[in-house]
């Protein structure tokens, strides 16, 4: 269906002169005819309009009558399995019965919780999913940041309206507002509420305890429950047990266990508690009822809370669970100097999975342990474990260590007072990796291998090499040459170039093993050349042959490592083996692939490996500035044999107390380097601490005493920090903090500066202002929706010890919420999209079996077209304008050209007579003479008018009349000689002849009428 | 003036050669370019009469087109792409089929490749016979299987790749005949059989792909025949997935890494090429597989555009 629409209408206003125009026209065309003057008038007119309307800006309106239906489907917390398995049904049923076909109607399926994702984008096909595939964050309702993708994901041409499916319960987002967006955009919108189950509830809301309690003090704790019955149930109590855990950094304790009888509504329960040991505790409460069956959710039935009661320092080592005891010299010696110190492995089970599990130490040292045995998170943690909390971090060398431990482009060494990279490749021999990735057919293929190259990649030093080889439509390096220095900028343009890889289905190995063959022979320097291999074992094996890739690889001393990961059934693939074993390279076998970036980042330090330097028999560290980390020591230490490059920062806060005298020529050669990093303090020791190059350190006297001072330094002060109370609570989403202060004579102490820092549970720093509200109070606020720890620091001032308490929000908030939101939902589908109808609530009883449900609900057609259809417009102005030009020749074509249609009756007669078979009318011959004389009168007007413009010679050149007349006598006798001998010759050609002839004469007469007065000069002269 | 004269010879000579350099220079691309197109169908999706990234296709002597794609469905459109039914293999979570062909009783033989067998169903889908089902290196074990083909005596052979690149020859009540290949470059050896086609005289024809070369062999696995090398230019190969016999002695060849379409002399002498890489109609995007109907057109399966294309060549 098309229409005319209009830019700037307001120039057809001039269409009201068209009578102006008629009217003079028909006076200045008086001359030209009844007929033609109407054909001018009416042309004219034409041309006018048409102008008009290209001023008009005309467009050219196409109208869609498809329409597309985009359902929203809630998929968080507090939507169960069986109401998500509910949805699907509904939603497939909607769309094979209700989609229009023959008008190509679309469908698509969006899911979400705090994020959305599409899990079927709209196409005209009846789609029906066996069930909901995309994972979403379900902890959160986020209706309005589904609302707005489904806004971005509609086709332009076509009517648009959302279902969305839902309780309504939104704790992210304003969906109220983006359904007026939507309106304003005129898409529909329907909504399908989903009732929540009938059963009862039990929830945990909160343990309440003093943040910051002194040791032997006892106080209250406060365990609040709530029992809510169903909708349409009667409250009733619920039995069960009540459980009160203590945990500190190392134990767990139940303090209380008892059963209770939880009446309906909230009930608060209270213990009493000491606590003897300094440390930082966590209790948690937990309910369990006897019958499981009158508790919907399980999650929200513990509740947690922290306190700080302060001692002295205390110590975490984290080591290698590959290198156990490698630092158990050092850990004995800093007992021995009163350090209380905790030694933990890095296995996942072993390492902090929180913030809070950091805060009972006052720092954390890193015994040569490398990047890929923490995850994202953790490194986060750490970081601001001393950035936003004071706490001291030291790293300690070994091979495992620093840009030897893959942790180049961490946050981690952000924090540090050296970087891990070396600039100077003099000193550090380079490294080449070469990835090839086939992972194509795992789900979520390519996000994982972005992932992993972008984690390889960043592992990788400034001065090493790397390349990454996908198949697109070919085998193709991903950024040309192929194998390229990370350093010089190149590492953002390659993860930039990584964000646009999308490998397909490499047929074979061969030829991407030929291909990093070819540019591994281009870096014979490359101390480490190393390659990774990702696949699912599909392509064909490459040549085992000693000409093949696999051979000169080896040649070379190119490792070759292989990831088997979504391997066609079994798990594993014997050529990715294969491959492995005959390089000297890892094989992996992968089912989790959230275990790739771990064995990348292991992978790339096999190629950062150069940043180690040793030297036999050693060499002696130098003092390089006497910071109180080194007080005291003997200028001449021991020799040790090696250490880890790195590169100081760029800062004046950077400390460098210790040097190696090699290599030379460099400042790559740190020992011992301090700063303060936001509110704690970091340090690097880049040798070990006597395994294996600082051997000779342990028979050292000032061994122990180097080791305490660095510990020590870097600790958070600890010690009473005054008669400071902290208490918060949680409300509605936000955390809201009091602090008391008293003086040492008890009176409030006023006009504080209070600092603080919040870190909530993404590690992410929360804004938090603490002001005064009353004398000695001082209090702040800030949001907590996500659910885990929120840590606060706060800073009475200078001189005084940082008060440290936590908030724990135990679970989602869509364990809160079990009413449908019905006001909500309502209000979302009462708004009347532009052009169109409001949406409707499609709404069947409660009391309804599910299959007589769905079938209630199925009778609202969510593709009823009422809404705003689709156009789209093509402006048409210069094609108007291109008619009005051509129109405007036909006006003067008209004007200025008679045309006779005389012949029009003579022969339409002439084809009468053909087809009716008369005989020709005598009428026709006098007709013929009357065109014959009429051809003879105008052949004789010709001629005349041809007489008048012929050269005609001069009367005063008589000689020239006689030379004529010979010629043209010449002429008519050569004329009728070649008559003679050719007949055949045409009237043209004679017309031709004689034509020339008379050219030539002219051209005779004309020369010497030149000639004259050139000799009438000459005579004259 | 003697200046001026040079710079026109000099300009007269680029210009008289010219022509000859642009022809050189298009020779890959122009003068072996053939074939014309005759229809593009197929769209992407899961419905029924849609395609996702089909991998195999063959047609039967009713001119009936066999698609298998990456949802394990087997597909039955006319020449001109009208749908006409369809079914699933019986589980397809490990890995789908990649090959296709059809018997001389007219049943689909389905390389269910990452199962290690293969899968005989009657024309409408009807399940008949499995063989295999192992993985393994024995007789009647196999690795990914790619396709298989019957001899005019009733006799199977079954490609397959993965470790043991081989052919095994079964009798027509599938017993185990004989085996030839192995992993390898050698005349002989196999790096990926990706496809199967049997001619008049019984030579089967192998895409050996990733080496990217045809082998010839009798019934008894001795080798013929050998021609190809890789390459884009006319007359080479670059991952040779699918094979199609006319029955005149020419050979077409649908190439994966080229994106093409290749007809051969039986001697390995191209007669032109068809195809480029890209998505509009008469591009090619990783074709896997072709198939000639009755009439002599070949179909294409231009597997990441997710369609067929059919050509007159």
């Amino acid at each position: 269906m098309f229409e005319i629409a209009f830019d700037s209408p307001w120039y057809l206003a001039l269409l009201t002169i068209l009578p102006l125009v008629w009217w003079f026209s028909f006076s200045s065309l008086a001359g030209l005819g009844q007929v033609r003057r109407a054909v001018a008038i009416g042309v004219r007119s034409l041309v006018f309009v048409l102008l008009v309307l290209a001023l008009a800006e005309t467009q050219w309106v196409r109208v869609s009558q498809r329409l597309t239906v985009l359902y929203l489907l809630d998929q968080s917390l507090s939507v169960s399995q069986q109401q998500s398995d509910a949805m699907v049904k509904y939603v497939n049923r909607a769309i094979s019965r209700q989609r229009d076909r023959a008008r190509q109607d679309r469908a698509g399926v969006i899911v979400f919780g705090r994020e959305a994702a599409i899990e079927i984008p709209p196409l005209d096909e009846d789609q029906q999913m066996p069930r909901v595939e995309t994972t979403v964050d379900r902890e959160h309702t986020n209706l309005a940041g589904a609302m707005k993708l489904a806004q971005a994901s509609f086709p332009h041409d076509t009517a648009k309206r959302i279902v969305i499916i839902t309780d309504g319960n939104q704790n992210v987002g304003d969906a109220i507002e983006q359904a007026r967006a939507l309106a304003e955009a005129g898409i529909g919108i329907d909504v399908v509420p989903i009732r929540s189950s009938a059963e009862s509830e039990v929830a945990v809301e909160k343990v309440i305890i003093p943040s910051d309690v002194r040791r032997g003090q006892p106080f209250d704790l406060h365990a609040v429950l709530s029992n809510s019955a169903g909708e349409g149930q009667q409250p009733a109590p619920v039995e069960g047990r009540l459980q009160i855990i203590r945990k500190t950094s190392n134990r767990e304790q139940t303090i209380s266990d008892q059963e209770i009888k939880l009446e309906p509504g909230k009930r608060v329960f209270k213990i009493r508690e000491e606590i003897e040991q300094p440390d930082f505790y966590t209790y948690e409460a937990r309910f369990v009822p006897r019958d499981a069956g009158h508790d919907t959710f399980q999650q929200n039935n513990q509740a947690t809370s922290f306190t700080h009661v302060r001692g002295s320092g205390q110590v975490l080592l984290l080591e290698d669970f590959e290198h156990r005891g490698d630092f158990d010299l050092m850990v004995e010696r800093l007992r021995a100097m009163n350090l209380e110190v905790t030694v933990r492995g890095t296995r996942p089970e072993e390492l902090f999975t929180d913030l809070a599990q950091l805060q009972p130490f006052d720092t954390v040292l890193l015994a040569n342990v490398p990047r890929e045995q923490f995850s994202d998170e953790q490194v986060e943690m750490l970081v601001r474990n001393t950035q936003s909390m004071g706490s001291g971090l030291v790293m300690l060398g070994g091979e495992n260590s620093y840009g030897a431990g893959g942790w180049t482009n961490t946050p981690l060494e952000e924090a540090m007072p050296v970087d891990f990279q070396i600039k100077n490749a003099k000193v550090a021999p380079v490294g080449a990796l070469t990835m090839i990735m086939h992972a194509s057919e795992l789900p979520e293929g390519n996000h994982w291998q972005k992932v992993i190259a972008r984690e390889a990649l960043k592992a990788l030093g400034e001065q090493d090499y790397c390349g990454l080889i996908h198949w697109q439509m070919r085998e193709d390096w991903l950024w040309y040459p192929g194998l390229l220095k990370v350093g010089g900028g190149n590492r953002d343009r390659m993860l930039a170039r990584l964000e646009r890889m999308t490998p397909g289905d490499m047929p074979d190995f061969e030829s991407s093993m030929v291909m990093a063959r070819n540019e591994f022979a281009k870096l014979p320097d490359a101390a480490v050349k190393h390659m990774i291999l990702i696949s699912d074992g599909d392509p064909s094996p490459p040549n085992y042959g000693p000409n093949g890739a696999i051979g000169t690889l080896k040649k070379m001393g190119v490792k070759i490592t292989t990831v088997a990961i979504g391997t066609h059934g079994p798990p594993g693939s014997t050529p990715l083996q294969n491959i492995a074993d005959r390089t000297g390279g890892k094989y992996y076998v992968v089912k989790d692939a959230k275990t790739l970036p771990r064995i990348y980042q292991k992978e790339a330090r096999r190629v950062a490996r150069p940043l180690v330097f040793e030297r036999q028999p050693g060499f002696q560290p130098q003092i390089k500035f006497p910071h109180e980390m080194i007080q005291g020591i003997d200028e001449q230490l021991p020799p040790i044999t090696g250490f880890v490059l790195t590169n100081p920062k760029k800062n004046p806060l950077v400390e460098i107390s210790l040097v190696s005298p090699l290599p030379t020529g460099t400042d790559d050669n740190t020992i011992l380097a301090s700063w303060t990093y936001g509110l704690g303090r970091t340090a690097v020791f880049t040798t070990d601490a006597g395994k294996r190059w600082a051997t000779s350190w342990t028979g050292w006297q000032g061994y122990d005493k180097l080791f305490s001072q660095v510990v020590r330094w870097s600790m958070r002060p600890t010690g009473e920090s005054g008669k400071f109370t902290v208490s918060t609570d949680v409300q509605d989403g936000k955390v809201k903090v009091v602090v008391t202060v008293l003086d040492k004579n008890d009176e409030f102490l006023n006009f504080l500066n209070l600092g603080s820092t919040v870190v909530g549970p993404d590690m992410k720093p929360i804004d938090l202002e603490i002001k005064q509200t009353a004398p000695g109070r001082y209090i702040g606020e800030f949001d907590a929706k996500k659910t885990g720890s929120y840590l606060l620091l706060i800073s009475p001032g200078p001189g005084r010890t940082p008060i440290r308490t936590g908030v724990s929000i135990p679970y989602s908030d869509e364990f809160r919420e079990r009413q449908t939101n019905e006001a909500l939902l309502a209000s979302i589908a009462a708004t009347i999209p532009r052009q169109g109808k409001a949406g409707q609530v499609i709404d069947a009883p409660k009391n309804l079996a599910p299959a007589e449900r769905l079938t209630k609900l199925l009778e609202t057609n969510t593709f009823r077209h009422d809404l705003q259809r689709a156009t789209s417009s093509q402006a048409v102005w210069h094609l108007l304008a291109l008619s009005a030009s051509c129109l405007f020749f036909f006006d003067v074509f008209v004007r200025r050209v008679t045309v006779s249609f005389d012949w029009l009756p003579l022969l339409a007669a002439r084809i009468g007579d053909r087809v009716l078979g008369r005989e020709g009318r005598p009428d026709v011959v006098a007709t013929m003479e009357r065109l014959r004389s009429s051809k003879a009168a105008v052949s004789d007007q010709l001629e005349q008018k041809r007489a008048a413009l012929r050269f005609e010679p001069a009367p005063d050149a008589p000689g020239d009349v006689t030379s004529l007349k010979e010629e043209l006598a010449d002429s008519v006798a050569a004329a009728a000689r070649t008559a003679k001998k050719t007949t055949s010759l045409t009237s043209e050609q004679e017309q031709e002849v004689y034509t020339a002839r008379l050219l030539k004469a002219k051209k005779k007469v004309q020369a010497e009428m030149k000639k004259e007065p050139s000799q009438q000069e000459n005579e004259n002269n | 003036m003697h200046r001026e004269l040079i710079h026109r010879r000099s300009f007269l000579a680029l210009l008289s050669a010219a022509p000859s350099l642009l022809c050189l220079a298009g020779c890959d691309e122009k003068s072996f370019s053939t074939g014309r197109l005759v229809s593009v169908w197929g769209r992407r999706g899961i419905s029924d009469g849609r395609l996702q990234k089909p991998r195999a296709m063959a047609i039967d002597a009713h001119d009936l087109v066999y698609i298998v794609d990456m949802t394990a469905r087997i597909q039955v459109f006319t020449t001109d792409g009208q749908f006409v039914r369809g079914w699933q293999t019986p589980v397809h979570d490990n890995g789908r089929p990649t090959g296709i062909s059809i018997d001389r009783r007219g049943n689909v033989m389905v390389a269910d490749t990452h199962y290690f067998r293969l899968l005989i169903y009657s024309p409408d889908g009807k399940l008949l016979e499995t063989l295999g089902g192992t993985q393994g290196h024995g007789p009647g074990e196999f690795g990914f299987l790619t396709d298989a083909i019957e001899d005019s005596q009733g006799n199977l052979y079954i490609s397959e790749y993965g470790e043991f690149d081989r052919i095994q020859k079964f009798s027509p009540d599938r017993k185990f005949l004989l085996e030839w290949g192995g992993h390898g470059s050698e005349p002989g050896r196999f790096a990926r059989p990706q496809s199967m086609a049997i001619d008049n005289r019984d030579q089967l024809w192998v895409a050996d792909a990733c080496n990217h070369r045809l082998q010839t062999f009798n019934t008894e696995g001795r080798l013929l025949k050998l021609w190809g090398a890789q390459g884009s230019r006319p007359g080479q190969l670059s991952y040779p997935y699918g094979i199609a016999l006319d029955g005149q002695g020419q050979v077409y060849v649908s190439e994966y890494g080229n994106h093409r379409v290749q007809k051969f002399t039986p001697e390995g002498r191209t007669l032109g090429c068809w195809g480029t890489d890209g998505r509009a109609p008469g591009e090619l995007y990783n074709p896997w597989a072709l198939a000639r109907d009755s009439r002599g057109l070949i179909y294409v399966l231009d597997t990441n555009n997710h369609r067929v294309q059919c050509i007159q060549m």
